[in-house]
C-alpha cells in the first residue's frame, strides 16, 4: 500500500465512521431524552425506528410520492407512533407512580409487540430493498470516495440535531425540558406542564427514530429485526453519558468510527462485538460516561 | 396427539422452567431484570455438549460442568455491572447475550454460525431427566428463599437502601442470585443441547432472553409456583395451538403491557400456591355467587 | 466516659452548595443526643453522612474513637451504628414479622450450603433469629400486628416497626430522623417513653433528628442546632431554650420566650 493509499483508506473509513455514527446520534439522542427526564431506557425505540423504515418504504413504493415526502411522513407516522405509546403504555404507569421497573418491562413489551406485528402480519419478515433514489456513483474528494446515501445521512443527521439543540437550549419548550430533567417535582412547582414536556419529548425523539429509520433502510435493508440496532445506541448514549445529550451525538460519532475502523482494519467480524467491549470497558471504568452526571441517591 | 408429541413439549417446557425458576430468583425475589439469560443458557448448551461429544465425559457431570461454566460467566458479568444503577445492569445483560451469541457465531471451535451437530440424544435428556431435575432445583429454590438469603434478596428488591443500613451486603446477595439464575440456566441449555441433538447460535437471540422474563413476569414476580405454572402454560399453549404460534409474541408483547398496567403482580401475586389458598380461592367463590343467588331473590 | 461519636470540622459540599458547613460535635456513651435545626439546615444529610450514604467533602467522623472512611452504609450497620428514615423505609409488602426478621440475619452466620442441608445449624439458628424477632416486637408493642402488612399499619406503629427494625442488629448507636413526624401528642410522649426505654435496656447512645421540641427538650441530654449547614448552639436543653440565635433562627427577630409559642 502506498502512502497515498493508506491515508485515503484512513479517511474512508472516517467518513464512513462519521455517517453511521450520525444515524446512531439521532437514535441515541431520543433514547437520551426520554431517559433524562424519565430515567428509564425506553427499550421501544427500536420499534419506533422499525416503523419508521417501513412508512419510508411503503410511501416510496406504493405510494410512489417524492423523496422528500415519503421522508416527511415517515418522520411524522413514527412521532406520532411514540407519541401513541407513550399514551397508552407510559402514562398510566406515571400517572400510579409506578416503579421505574415496570416501565422497562412494558417498554419490552411494546419492543416485542412491534416487531412480531410485523412478522404476523401480511408485511411478513422477508427483507426489503429501497427503491433506488440517488445515483450509486459516489462523489470523489481527490481519492475518497464519498456515498451519496452516506452524505445524506450526515447532512440530514447534522440538520436534525442542530434543529434539536437550537428548540431546547433557545426556546421556551426546550427550557421547560431542561428544567424538568433536574426534577419532575421542582419543575411542577415552576408551573411546567410535566404531560406536556413528556408529550414533546416523545414526539421529537420519534421524529428523529423515524428518520433514522428511514436512513438506515436506505443504507441496508429493512426487515424487522431493524429495531434491535438501538442497541448500539444504548451503548452509545452509555458511552456518551446517559442523559446527556452532547455525550449521546459525541458518543454516537465515536462509536460509529471506532466500529468502522475496526471492521475496516480488523474485520466486518469484530464490528459488532467491538460495541459490546466498549460498553463494558465503559461501565468498568467510567459508568457515567464521558460527560454523563453522577448524582447521589437522598435518603 | 401422541405421547411422543406430548413428551416433547413437556421436556421443553421443563427446559424454559429450569431456567425461568433461576431467572425467578434475580429478577423476581431480588428484583433484578435480565435482558441476556439466553446467552447463559448458550455457554451450558455448548460446554456440556463438548464434554459429552468431544471429551466422552457422562451426561450429568457435563450437564453440571455447563452450569459451572455458565455460573463464571454470571460471576463475571456481576462482578463488572452490578454496583452500577438498575438500566445499566440491564443494558449489560443484553449486551452480554448478544456478545455471547455472536461469539459463538466466529468460533470455528464451536461450529460458527452452524453450530455442533450429532449431540447425543439417548438416555441423555428424558422426561425422567427433566423431571427429576426441576424438582430439585425447585427444591433449592424454595430452600433458599426461605431462609436469610432468600429474605436479604427480597428486601433488596424491596428496599435496595434500607436494606444497606440493616447491614445486607447488597453486592454480595446481587451476586449470589445471578449466579444461582446463570446456573440454572446453564443446566437447562445443556438439556436442551441433548434433547434437539444440535444447537446453533441463532437458538439463543434476545427474543429468547425476552420471552423467559415475559414468563416470570406472567407468573408472578416472587411467586415460586409462579414460574412452574407460567412455564408450563406459556410453553404449551403455543405449541397446542399452532396457529396461534406466529402470534404468539405479538400476543406476549402485549400482554405484558397490559399486566404491568392492570395485575402487575402476575398469575399469582407474589403469593405461593397452597391448600390453604385453594381452600380459600373455592370458599370466595361459593359465597360470591350465593351472595348473587340472594339478591335475585 | 468514652466518646461513642466524634465529628471533627464536617463539611460536605454539593457542587457549589455547603450542606453541612465545618460541623463538630462528641456524643458520649448512653446520651440521648439531639440535633436540630430549621427544615433545610442539614440534619439528614449529617445523618447520611455517618451512614456512609453520602461521601464526607471535607473532615472526619469517629466511631469509638475509630475513623470511618471507606466503608460502605451496610459494613456502618454492622459495627453498630444503625437508622431510622424521615420518610419510612419499611419493606412494604412484607408483614410487620418479616420486616424485623430479616433485620435479624446478622445474628446468624449459616450459608448456602446449610440452607439446602437444613439440619443443625440452620435450624438452631433460624430458631434463635425467630425468638429474637418476638421478643423485639413484644418489647415495642407490635406483637399483635405482626402478621399485617406494613403499609397497612397505622403510621405510628410504622414509624415504631423501623426503630424495631433498627434495634434488630443490636447496635450501638442508633440514629432517629424525626421519629415523631405526625404523631399526636399522646402518641409522642409514650414515645419519649419508649426512647429512654431501649436506651436503657439495650445499652444505646441515640442521636435524634427532631422538630417536636417538647420531645427534644424532654428527652435529650444535649442538643445541637444547625442553621443552613452551619453550627448555631450546643448545650443542654435549658440552655438552648435561652439562646437568643436558636430563637431567632427558628422564629425570626421576635421578642419572647420560644418555650412558650410551639
Amino acid at each position: 500500500m502506498t502512502g497515498g493509499y493508506k491515508l485515503s483508506y484512513f479517511l474512508q473509513q472516517i467518513i464512513n465512521g462519521l455517517s453511521i455514527g450520525s444515524v446512531y446520534a439521532l437514535m441515541a439522542v431520543g433514547y437520551s431524552l426520554v431517559y433524562s427526564i424519565m430515567n428509564f431506557s425506553n427499550f421501544a425505540h427500536g420499534g419506533v425506528i422499525m416503523i419508521g423504515a417501513y412508512i419510508g418504504y411503503f410511501c416510496l413504493t406504493m405510494l410512489k410520492v417524492p423523496f422528500f415526502i415519503a421522508f416527511i411522513i415517515s418522520a411524522l407516522g413514527a412521532g406520532l407512533l411514540a407519541v401513541s405509546m407513550e399514551r397508552i403504555v407510559y402514562r398510566p404507569l406515571r400517572k400510579r407512580n409506578a416503579p421505574f421497573l415496570y416501565f422497562i418491562i412494558s417498554a419490552m413489551g411494546a419492543s416485542i409487540f412491534l416487531e412480531n406485528i410485523v412478522i404476523a402480519s401480511p408485511i411478513g419478515p422477508t427483507f426489503r430493498t429501497y427503491p433506488p433514489i440517488f445515483s450509486t456513483t459516489p462523489i470523489m474528494l481527490g481519492s475518497v470516495a464519498l456515498g451519496r446515501i452516506d452524505l445524506l445521512m450526515f447532512i440530514i443527521s447534522a440538520i436534525s440535531l442542530a434543529a434539536l439543540m437550537y428548540i431546547i437550549e433557545k426556546t421556551k419548550i426546550g427550557l421547560s425540558i431542561r428544567a424538568t430533567s433536574y426534577s419532575i417535582k421542582g419543575s411542577t412547582l415552576m408551573g411546567v406542564n410535566v404531560d406536556q414536556v413528556i408529550f414533546i419529548i416523545f414526539i421529537m425523539g420519534g421524529i428523529l427514530a423515524g428518520i433514522a429509520g428511514m436512513l438506515f433502510g436506505m443504507k441496508y435493508t429493512v426487515y424487522p429485526q431493524i429495531g434491535n440496532i438501538t442497541t448500539k445506541s444504548f451503548i452509545a448514549a452509555v458511552f456518551g453519558g446517559l442523559g446527556s445529550l452532547p455525550g449521546a451525538v459525541f458518543g454516537s460519532i465515536l462509536l460509529g468510527i471506532i466500529e468502522t475502523m475496526t471492521s475496516g482494519y480488523l474485520s466486518s467480524q469484530y464490528r459488532d462485538l467491538i460495541a459490546f467491549a466498549l460498553l463494558i470497558f465503559v461501565l468498568v471504568v467510567k459508568p457515567t460516561g464521558l460527560m454523563g452526571k453522577s448524582t447521589e441517591d437522598k435518603a | 396427539m401422541s405421547w411422543v408429541y406430548i413428551s416433547g413439549i413437556l421436556i421443553l417446557s421443563g427446559i424454559n422452567m429450569l431456567t425461568v425458576l433461576g431467572l425467578s430468583l434475580l429478577t423476581g425475589f431480588t428484583g433484578l431484570f435480565s435482558f441476556g439469560h439466553a446467552g447463559f443458557m448458550a455457554i451450558g448448551a455448548y460446554i456440556s455438549a463438548t464434554m459429552t461429544m468431544r471429551m466422552g465425559m457422562p451426561f450429568i457431570p457435563a450437564l453440571l460442568i455447563g452450569g459451572f461454566a455458565a455460573m463464571l460467566a454470571g460471576l463475571l458479568i456481576g462482578k463488572l455491572t452490578l454496583n452500577l444503577k438498575g438500566d445499566y445492569f440491564c443494558i449489560a445483560t443484553l449486551g452480554f447475550g448478544e456478545a455471547i451469541r455472536l461469539i459463538l457465531d466466529n468460533i470455528q471451535f464451536f461450529g460458527g454460525a452452524r453450530g455442533l451437530a450429532n449431540i447425543p440424544t439417548e438416555g441423555t435428556t428424558t422426561l425422567t431427566s427433566v423431571v427429576l431435575i426441576n424438582v430439585v432445583a425447585i427444591t433449592f429454590l424454595v430452600f433458599i428463599i426461605k431462609s436469610r438469603h432468600g429474605r436479604n434478596m427480597v428486601a433488596i428488591r424491596e428496599e435496595e437502601m434500607a436494606s444497606q443500613v440493616i447491614g445486607i451486603d447488597v453486592f454480595k446477595y446481587k451476586l449470589m442470585s445471578l449466579a444461582i439464575s446463570a446456573l440454572y440456566a446453564g443446566v437447562a441449555g445443556g438439556l436442551l443441547a441433548h434433547y434437539l441433538g444440535y444447537i446453533q447460535p441463532i437458538m439463543f437471540k434476545m427474543v429468547k432472553s425476552t420471552e423467559l422474563t415475559i414468563i416470570v413476569i406472567f407468573g408472578g414476580l416472587g411467586s415460586v409456583s409462579g414460574s412452574v405454572i407460567g412455564a408450563l402454560l406459556l410453553t404449551f399453549l403455543p405449541e397446542i395451538l399452532r396457529s396461534f404460534y406466529d402470534w404468539r409474541l405479538v400476543v406476549y408483547g402485549a400482554a405484558v403491557i397490559l399486566i404491568m398496567i392492570t395485575r402487575p403482580q402476575g398469575l399469582m401475586g407474589g403469593k405461593e400456591i397452597s391448600l390453604k389458598g385453594i381452600f380459600n380461592f373455592i370458599k370466595k367463590f361459593i359465597n360470591k355467587n350465593k351472595d348473587k343467588e340472594e339478591v335475585k331473590s | 466516659m468514652s466518646s461513642v461519636l466524634s465529628l471533627k470540622h464536617v463539611t460536605k459540599r454539593f457542587g457549589g452548595l455547603t450542606a453541612v458547613g465545618d460541623v463538630s460535635f462528641n456524643i458520649e456513651e448512653g446520651e440521648i443526643f439531639g440535633l436540630i435545626g430549621p427544615n433545610g439546615a442539614g440534619k439528614t444529610t449529617i445523618f447520611n453522612l455517618i451512614t456512609a450514604i453520602y461521601s464526607i467533602t471535607e473532615g472526619e467522623i469517629f466511631f469509638y474513637n475509630k475513623k470511618l472512611e471507606k466503608l460502605k452504609p451496610f459494613q456502618i450497620a454492622n459495627i453498630g451504628i444503625t437508622r431510622t428514615f424521615q420518610n419510612i423505609r419499611l419493606f412494604k409488602k412484607l408483614s410487620t414479622y418479616d420486616n424485623v426478621l430479616t433485620a435479624c440475619h446478622k445474628a446468624a452466620d449459616y450459608g448456602l450450603l446449610d440452607t439446602i442441608i437444613r439440619f443443625g445449624k440452620f435450624k438452631k439458628q433460624e430458631k434463635e433469629l425467630n425468638d429474637k424477632t418476638a421478643e423485639l416486637l413484644k418489647l415495642m408493642g407490635l406483637w399483635e400486628y405482626k402478621d399485617m402488612v406494613a403499609s397497612n399499619l397505622p403510621y405510628g406503629l410504622q414509624r415504631k416497626l423501623e426503630i424495631a427494625r433498627a434495634l434488630a442488629l443490636d447496635p450501638k448507636l442508633l440514629l432517629l430522623d424525626e421519629p415523631a413526624a405526625g404523631m399526636n401528642p399522646e402518641e409522642t410522649i409514650q414515645l419519649m417513653e419508649l426512647i429512654r426505654e431501649i436506651r436503657d435496656k439495650f445499652n444505646l447512645t441515640v442521636l435524634i433528628i427532631e422538630h417536636h421540641m417538647d420531645l427534644i427538650m424532654g428527652v435529650c441530654d444535649r442538643i445541637f442546632v444547625l442553621n443552613f449547614g452551619i453550627p448555631l448552639a450546643q448545650g443542654t436543653p435549658m440552655e438552648i431554650q435561652g439562646d437568643k440565635r436558636v430563637i431567632e433562627a427558628y422564629l425570626g427577630k421576635v421578642e419572647g420566650n420560644y418555650a412558650e409559642g410551639k
